[in-house]
């Protein structure tokens, strides 16, 4: 059972699998926790298996979410290995309901009156039909933002993957200058977080806590991602508007509905924003065609 | 037979009621009756690893909060049998294993009830669950790819084919399973099975090509929730190209500049500031000239 | 320039002294104080509760802070032109301006450097600009190349000061003891003999060709700071040429300005002639007319498209609620000054002095409006955030300090003038005894 010498982190999940399809193997992993992304106490515990049988775990697993190990910030600048995130966001079935956006506010306890993620009223021409369009980060793959970065305080990953290092920022806000899609949020004040986080580390994963005077956007949630998990607004929206995955595993998933990517652009022809601007953003959307809702639902 | 409850169990406290009666739906808050919510889960993860997962909740009007830092008491069947003592984390949520000694009492039966106590109050009682198994089998019919799933219960102390099971079948990927064939869920026939026929070829594995099927019950109201997971050579060989990471680009860490854009700067950098240096220098001659 | 060949060394020394602060230096001093203290008051504000006293927000994230960074670099600009560009094109009648630009170069462009830490939401990381520089980013080329253009106005006001330095250090006026130290420590060691003549020459030569791609570095770069963004109104490739024609316009009109209050306070009308006045018209006048020019390429070009982005943008400008300060900055700024300073009477000091500040004036706002609006007017509309954000006036805090920061610039100028003599003593004298001569 130890394949566990290859070196991706790609291979050790797939290894981490096989072991758990042994049956009866001791060494079995959460369905929902990759064993490679939980950080192991050390301490092994006996429990009863489903036929009977006597097996351990790592006493990690007993938390109902397991933590994923602390990650130092070379390695949050790196990446995950072998993933390469990648969003698509169906317009036709948004109706403006933002729990896309108090879930992402509540999680990264954003500065109230601000937004990482926006819903937007939009309508193209004067004839055109109005629509609800979801933005967030795009995490571009040409990021302007990061080009203009003088401190290398936002960064690119080999993920794809664009975060701030809130540690890093000197705030000179050209980031936001250079933004095309207005993504950027500045903690101009006191950025308010609540006790719980205030006092955490700043994490460039978890973007908190938010600190004065620093910048602040949507992160794509990669500390869920690490655990297997979708992001907070993909899970938050009732309608499954936002799908979450890996571009190379060729598919996104919004929780209930699972597609492979390339089909679900093909078939629905989906689109990039602002395509001119050679952003080569991360974030597909969907046309809004055969709606699920009226534009006036959402009003 | 014990009625078969659905998974969420619901507990009503009514805490306020005389207070609120008559009221208005715009009631203080405080007067607004709560209600705490116990939900369980079962898990069953490729036959081996079981667990429960507890989520503790207070619905108040249409706002469920996670209730963190409350200890209950889990048993199996009768409160002889003590699973564990659980608290629940920020999220309200708490785990539970199975220990070795109750060994005994787990193989006694097909069917288990599990009870969940906080100090002697019962707050749930009739989460039942049948012990099951599921398995994945992979077949090559004319040149097409197929997957079996089979879901075995336990009936009588012995394994039966379970039938009626809502799965969805198909490859491991982040967040979900993406079907292996056209259906988004398949449900087991009689003989307790689905057949999969994939559809979805050439999907990207590792770098040998390995990829993981799987097949997974959600919250199934006898059996819990089952997952079965098989790793296969289906996949097709994928190199991560980290390639467009490694480049040098405008928009790289400072370590992988351009080389275009360094020598610039540096040329730059280097030809202005040695003048001035040199200019620095006639300074001080002008100073040493005059001192003479 | 008659009138100066009749005068002797000592007579030209005597003038050109610097003088005490009269009544009237007193209370211009104090008021630049009082406002320098105000700014400097904001500021602590500003350092206590964050960047949330001023009334940028997430759209208009850069605000008069900025555009005050902008109109200082432009106005630094002078220094080079008049200093560099007329001693190598061998303009005589421009020895008594040098001076004059190249102080009012070095206070703003100090007070460029120091506008831009104002702005920082994290000043004390400054020095993570050296610790972690990134050089793909334009924020480093200026901050590389505003240092620079520093480092060299200073050398280019010291190099030719060293005579000066000697008269006034052998001078023996009343003056305070440690002035006199300070002169004899700066310039002591200069004996006006050949062989240090020689190199000092070189070396402002040198310097002055150094001098003139620095400048035009300084203010491209600023401008590209704005230029490599995607947003209507920034997106153009016009950028560094039309910041380099404004900032000589600016430059030019504040030593006009300059000259006037230098040659007023210290009675040197016989050093700064009506002359200098109507070559430096002649000068504003064609500086205004090629950023007039370039001001119509930035504007017209666009708005004969009318792309959907640039519309709003412009809208605003020509007819929104930036209307009358667009043509306020466009008229006063320009159209103006050009038509007084084309006709004969109009280049006499008074009303030079009168467009010089029209001038410098219409410049500040124009540096407001290439900043501001352009940011109200993002790709994608502005929802889901509070009204406040929608609109952009400054707040008293950043006004404070906007006009702190002009203060203090104005308060090295005079400082500068009280210690030094504002127009080259030894430079003076050699000019004259040529004439003489010859
Ligand atoms: S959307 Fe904006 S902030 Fe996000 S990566 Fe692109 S340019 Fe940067
Ligand atoms: S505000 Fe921070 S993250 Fe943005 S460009 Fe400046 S230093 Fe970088």
């Amino acid at each position: 059972m130890n394949e566990h010498t290859s070196t991706s982190r790609r291979d050790f999940l797939l290894a981490g699998f096989a072991t758990a399809a042994a049956v009866g193997c001791s060494d079995s992993t959460n369905p929902f926790t990759p064993e490679m992304a939980v950080a192991p106490s050390g301490e092994k515990v006996k429990l009863l298996s489903v036929t009977g049988e006597i097996i351990e775990v790592d006493k990690a697993f007993l938390k109902p979410v397991p933590d994923v190990p602390q990650l130092s910030n070379a390695e949050e600048r790196k990446g995950i290995p072998g993933k390469k995130f990648v969003m698509v966001i169906d317009l036709a079935r948004c109706k403006n309901l933002r729990k896309c956006q108090s879930a992402c506010n509540h999680m990264h306890r954003v500065h109230s009156g601000q937004n990482w993620i926006k819903v937007l009223s939009m309508q193209d021409g004067e004839h055109t039909a109005p629509y609800w369009q979801p933005t967030t980060c795009m995490h571009c793959d040409e990021p302007p933002c990061v080009k203009v970065c003088p401190v290398d305080a936002t960064f690119k990953r080999q993920d794809g993957l664009v975060l701030i290092d809130s540690d890093r920022c000197i705030g000179c806000r050209f980031c936001m200058a250079a933004c095309p899609y207005s993504t950027r949020v500045f903690n101009w004040g006191d950025p308010g977080v609540t006790a719980d986080v205030a006092d955490q580390h700043y994490s460039c994963e978890t973007s908190m806590p938010q600190k004065k005077g620093t910048v602040g956007k949507c992160d794509f949630c990669p500390d869920m991602t690490r655990r297997n998990e979708l992001p907070h607004c993909v899970s938050a929206c009732p309608n499954g508007v936002f799908f979450f995955g890996d571009m190379n595993e060729d598919s996104v998933s919004n929780g209930a509905e699972t597609f492979r990517f390339s089909d679900l652009i093909k078939d629905k022809a989906g689109y990039r924003l602002m395509e001119d601007l050679g952003t080569k953003p991360s974030v597909y959307y969907l046309p809004p065609v055969n709606r699920n809702f009226p534009y006036e639902s959402g009003l | 037979m014990k009625k078969l409850h659905h998974n969420i169990l619901k507990l009503l406290v009514t805490l306020c009621c005389f207070a609120t009666a008559g009221q208005t739906a715009n009631a203080q808050s405080d007067s607004v009756p709560a209600t705490k919510i116990i939900r369980m889960h079962y898990y069953n993860v490729n036959n081996s690893m079981q667990y429960i997962l507890l989520e503790s909740q207070l619905k108040k009007e249409k706002t469920f909060t996670p209730q963190a830092n409350k200890t209950y008491n889990l048993y199996l069947d009768s409160a002889a049998n003590l699973v564990a003592m659980l608290k629940t984390d920020k999220d309200g949520k708490a785990k539970a294993f199975i220990p070795p000694t109750l060994k005994a009492a787990w193989e006694g039966s097909s069917q288990h009830t599990f009870i969940v106590k906080e100090g002697d109050e019962e707050l749930v009682s009739d989460y039942v669950i049948t012990k099951s198994k599921i398995d994945i089998d992979t077949a090559n019919e004319d040149g097409a790819r197929v997957i079996n799933v089979s879901v075995m219960k336990m009936d009588n102390n012995e394994w039966k084919p379970a039938a009626g099971v809502e799965l969805k079948v198909g490859f491991e990927r982040l967040g979900g399973i993406l079907s292996a064939g056209d259906e988004e869920t398949y449900t087991t026939d009689s003989t307790g099975t689905v057949k999969v026929t994939v559809t979805k070829d050439s999907l990207p594995g590792n770098e040998k090509g390995i990829i993981t099927i799987a097949a997974r019950a959600d919250d199934n109201e006898t059996f819990g929730n089952l997952l079965a997971e098989k790793n296969i050579s289906w996949g097709l060989p994928t190199e991560i190209n980290t390639h467009f990471f490694d480049q040098r680009a405008l928009w790289t860490t400072r370590f992988r500049t351009p080389i275009w854009l360094l020598a610039m700067a540096y040329s730059i950098v280097i030809g202005v500031w040695g003048t001035l240096i040199y200019l620095i220098f006639q300074v001080i001659k002008i100073r040493k000239l005059g001192r003479t | 320039m008659e009138n100066i060949t009749t005068l002797t060394s000592e007579q030209i020394t005597k003038d050109l002294m610097p003088q005490q602060f009269g009544r009237n230096g007193k209370i211009w001093v104090a008021i630049l104080v009082l406002i320098c203290l105000i700014g400097a008051y904001a500021y602590y504000l500003q350092l206590k509760d964050g960047l949330i006293v001023t009334n940028m927000r997430d759209y208009v994230s850069w605000g008069i802070y900025i555009s005050n960074f902008v109109f200082f670099v432009a106005i630094s600009l002078v220094g080079s032109l008049i200093t560099a560009v007329f001693r190598l094109a061998n303009v005589e009648w421009s020895t008594p301006l040098t001076r004059i630009a190249e102080i009012i170069a070095v206070s703003a462009i100090t007070f460029a450097s120091l506008i831009i830490i104002v702005d920082m939401g994290r000043p004390e990381r400054l020095l993570n600009l050296f610790a972690y520089g990134r050089i793909q980013s334009p924020i480093m080329w200026d901050v590389i190349v505003i240092t620079t253009y520093l480092f060299i106005s200073i050398l280019l006001l010291y190099i030719p000061l060293l005579p000066d330095l000697k008269i006034m250090g052998e001078q023996d006026t009343k003056g305070p003891k440690w002035l006199k130290k300070f002169y004899r420590f700066l310039g002591s060691f200069w004996k006006g003999n050949p062989a240090q003549e020689k190199i000092s020459n070189k070396s402002i030569t040198i310097l002055c060709i150094l001098i003139i791609p620095v400048a035009f570095c300084i203010h491209t770069v600023t401008s590209w700071l704005f230029a490599t963004t995607y947003r209507p109104g920034w997106d153009s490739t016009n950028f560094g040429a039309y910041f380099i024609s404004g900032a000589f316009l600016v430059g030019a009109g504040a030593v006009v300005t300059a000259m006037f209050v230098v040659r007023k306070m210290y009675s040197l009308e016989k050093y700064i002639t009506e002359e200098h006045f109507d070559k430096m018209g002649k000068i504003v006048v064609l500086l205004a007319l090629l950023y007039l020019y370039f001001n119509v390429n930035e504007y017209l070009v666009p708005a004969f498209k009318m792309k959907k982005a640039e519309e709003g943008h412009l809208d605003e400008l020509f007819t929104g609620q930036f209307a009358p300060l667009f043509w306020f900055a466009i008229l006063v700024g320009m159209v103006i000054p050009i038509l007084v300073l084309v006709t004969k009477k109009g280049r006499k000091p008074l009303p030079m002095f009168i467009t010089g500040i029209m001038v410098v004036v219409g410049a500040w706002f124009k540096r407001y409006l290439i900043v501001t609006p352009t940011l109200l007017h993002p790709f994608l509309p502005m929802t889901n955030v509070p009204e406040n954000f929608k609109h952009y006036f400054p707040s008293w805090e950043e006004w404070a300090i906007a006009l702190g920061s002009l203060s203090g610039a104005l308060l090295i100028i005079t400082f500068f003038v009280r210690i030094f003599p504002i127009i080259p003593i030894q430079e003076t004298i050699t000019q004259q005894n040529e004439k003489a001569t010859s």
